[in-house]
């Protein structure tokens, strides 16, 4: 019975989202924000209860179906499940997700793009999106939510619609994660091949039985599913851009939602990665790549969001690389810290840069430390958490797990090791340079602003746990089946020692003139080793050549092939998509017109066509003159009396 | 030729004279006194009928005639006070009416 509690959980978020979107009354401010946070912070308190009996060991797994089909051989069961992975997954989400719509509820008060219930109605749907997909015990449920944050990612991307540059952003984050998105549903559609059903303890097992060939393909769509939402490398060029939303939206998207949904992906599978060695190994060196550059680009960054959008990228290539190794529960204890530290990281980062201006430029911070201590001090704790700063903050307990994971994975795992140290000195370089540049006195004007205790509570509720969001490494990793690595006291030290280095680096980044000059220098990194330049010149470039050779003038190529409506109507949107539909219309020329005429039919046809003429000449009869049948009646008397004559004859 | 067929030539010829008369008027009074004249034909042919047969039915079947056209004058002029507000006696220009 208490499974029950499951299927309600993500429903708040959803009726929020309902009553928002369709909402008859026209609410006002106050209506829109209190339905909406009530909304979103009622999961919290549905789950919580739930979720610590579960961690006290009161409850156990538990499944609660929604309905099941069956056809033929093949079961349709949804389902939403309690197990380690969806207990940390959805408090995590129920946790992180309360903190920022409270933290939203300020923020956007003062937004100058003022659709407050377009922005909850979104944000709750978001949130719904991903309950759902770390709920799901079936994977039709978990797609569903899958995509329905790829949908409201490109909405909230694009909130603000009059910019263009947003609503490119939009366009590119729902583009590329879609790319992705068609590989894992492939991955999903042959594990359910495998399986003849779409629960998650059905689909694990049979990939696992699938033959060797068919496992690595599945696992290989799997992973390249949880590249893209992810941003990974080579995917990763849509997450810098997409912070042209909302502030707020980018806490929720970096910390608990869409870019973390990879990794979620990944810790549920994680079985079935491990099980093709091939896989495993590519999934980690995804990820220590992703790491490596994500930090490298994030040092050559001037924009505070830009910097963290990176630093989001390389964090989660951490978690590949740990899930890489054969140790999802590590995965998942990064996943979990770094949710608190990232969502309170971009929030605090949200409040100094509104203190700076607006701007969300680093050298705008200036001075912000000292009008917004609060959000400066919690910013600064956010930092550590991201740096791994020794002992004190929770990100150097499970940074330490992974890069523990990895060397005791042997010779290739001690070259990730080797790699991934260096991306946490990076790492500690740009993680605390705003915090470094907000305590330096400012340039020109002085900063004004103010904190409001909505916007502030949440940071730091989020602070304290991003301290003692240590303690909580240990006990995920075992929920989830694992031991955390204990690697040798030597290994640990270089740990710490490669997150003081970067402390170092970063003051000799902010202070030291030549070095601060280089890199505002490093534009080819600033726009991430112009990537996304690469992308334009090689695939989105050729792809519009080719569509305006089709479309031509008026779409000549496509009017050679067949007569569409478009082609004679001039230019065609999309020839590309129209071939395909002229093509349809030639085909129905050339083969079944031919065959149309049917004799008896036009016959028929004919025989109807006369009937109506008919009808029409009748109609003159009744000509409603009484003259006319005064005549009639005479000649009808005169022909019945001949008649009369003619038979009475003789 | 007997005096009944006379009779019955003549009564024929007072029927199409009647006939002809609301074939070829336009208006209505006129069609009107044509159908009391159309009347009389079969009447007379009734009345002639009885008489040679010694009988009274032809002389109360006329009576009934006559009632009959009594009533339908009575109709028909009322009919036509109303008309002639609308079409303004012309029997054609009712067929303005039609629906």
């Amino acid at each position: 019975m208490l499974a029950y509690l499951l299927l309600l959980v993500p429903l708040p978020p959803l009726g929020g989202f309902l009553l928002l979107a369709l909402d008859p009354y026209r609410m006002d401010r106050r209506p829109v924000l209190a339905l909406s946070l009530a909304a979103g912070i009622a999961p919290l308190f549905l789950f919580l209860p739930l979720a610590i009996a579960y961690f006290n060991g009161a409850v156990g797994d538990m499944i609660a179906p929604a309905f099941t089909l069956n056809f033929g051989q093949y079961e349709v069961a949804l389902a939403m499940q309690l197990d380690p992975l969806s207990a940390i997954g959805a408090t995590t989400v129920t946790v992180v997700a309360s903190c920022v719509m409270v933290y939203a509820a300020d923020y956007m008060s003062g937004a100058r793009v003022a659709d407050l219930r377009r922005f909850f109605a979104l944000m709750n749907l978001f949130q719904a999106g991903m309950l759902s997909m770390v709920l799901a015990a079936d994977s039709i449920v978990f797609f569903l939510g899958w995509e329905l944050m790829g949908l409201c990612s490109f909405f909230l991307i694009s909130y603000n619609m009059t910019s263009p540059r947003a609503f490119a952003a939009g366009q590119k984050a729902f583009v590329m994660t879609r790319i992705a998105d068609a590989a894992l549903l492939a991955g999903l559609l042959l594990l359910f091949l495998e399986a003849t059903s779409v629960r998650m303890d059905e689909l694990i097992p049979a990939g696992l039985a699938a033959d060797e060939s068919r496992a690595a393909i599945i696992a290989v769509l799997l992973l390249v599913g949880a590249l893209g939402k992810s941003a990974q490398l080579p995917f990763q060029t849509w997450l810098p851009t997409a912070m042209a939303g909302p502030t707020p939206v980018s806490a929720l998207l970096h910390s608990a939602t869409m870019v973390a949904a990879g990794a979620v992906l990944l810790a549920r599978f994680a079985p079935l990665i491990e099980a093709t060695p091939g896989v495993a190994a590519a999934t980690a060196i995804a990820g220590v790549a992703t790491a490596l550059f994500g930090a490298f680009c994030a040092i050559a960054q001037t924009d505070i969001k830009r910097l963290l959008a990176y630093s989001s990228i390389s964090q989660i290539g951490y978690m590949l690389v740990a899930v890489g190794m054969g140790a999802p529960g590590v995965a998942m204890a990064h996943f979990v810290v770094h949710a608190l530290f990232k969502s309170l990281l971009f929030m605090a980062a949200g409040v100094l840069s509104h203190a700076g201006g607006g701007s969300t430029a680093i050298e705008k911070l200036r001075g912000t430390a000292y009008v917004a201590p609060i959000s400066f001090v919690t910013y600064t704790i956010g930092a550590m958490a991201l740096a791994g700063f020794p002992i004190i903050s929770a990100g150097w307990w499970s940074k330490e797990a992974i890069l523990g994971a990895a060397i005791e994975a042997g010779p290739f795992g001690q070259f990730l090791w080797l790699v991934g140290l260096g991306g946490a000195a990076l790492t500690g370089v740009y993680a605390y340079r705003p915090v470094l540049c907000a305590l330096r006195k400012p340039l020109h004007e002085t900063p004004k602003g103010h904190e409001s205790w909505l916007a502030v509570a949440p940071l730091i509720f989020l602070a304290v746990l991003s301290v003692l969001g240590g303690f909580l490494v240990e006990p995920i990793v075992h929920l989830m089946g694992g031991h955390k690595p204990h690697p040798g006291l030597g290994i640990e030290v270089m740990g710490a020692v490669a997150a003081l280095v970067g402390l170092l680096g970063s003051v000799a980044v902010t202070f030291i003139p030549s070095w601060n000059a280089r890199i505002k220098r490093a534009r080819r990194l600033r726009a991430g080793m112009q990537v996304d330049a690469i992308y334009y010149a090689f695939l989105v470039r050729p792809y519009r050549r080719v569509v305006r050779i089709l479309s031509g003038r008026d779409g000549k190529l496509a009017k050679h092939i067949g007569e569409g409506p478009e082609a004679r109507e001039g230019g065609m949107g999309d020839p590309v998509g129209t071939a395909t539909v002229v093509f349809g219309l030639w085909l129905a020329r050339v083969v079944t017109a031919p065959f149309t005429p049917d004799r008896f039919d036009t016959v028929i046809m004919r025989g109807a066509r006369e009937a109506r003429r008919a009808g029409l000449w009748t109609r003159r009869l009744q000509s409603g003159r009484l003259r006319d049948y005064a005549l009639a009646f005479a000649m009808g008397l005169g022909v019945l009396v001949i008649l009369g004559w003619g038979m009475t004859w003789g | 030729m007997s005096a009944l067929n006379i009779l019955l030539v003549l009564a024929t010829g007072i029927f199409l004279a009647g006939l002809f008369g609301v074939a070829a008027r336009r208006t209505i009074l006129m069609q009107l006194i044509s159908l009391e004249v159309m009347l009389a034909g079969p009447a007379l042919a009734f009345v002639a009928a009885g008489a040679h047969h010694g009988s009274i039915e032809g002389s109360a079947m006329f009576i009934l005639v006559l009632g009959l056209a009594a009533a339908e004058v009575a109709l028909g002029l009322a009919i036509y006070l109303h008309m002639r507000r609308a079409t303004g006696g012309d029997s054609d220009a009712a067929t303005r009416l039609r629906g």
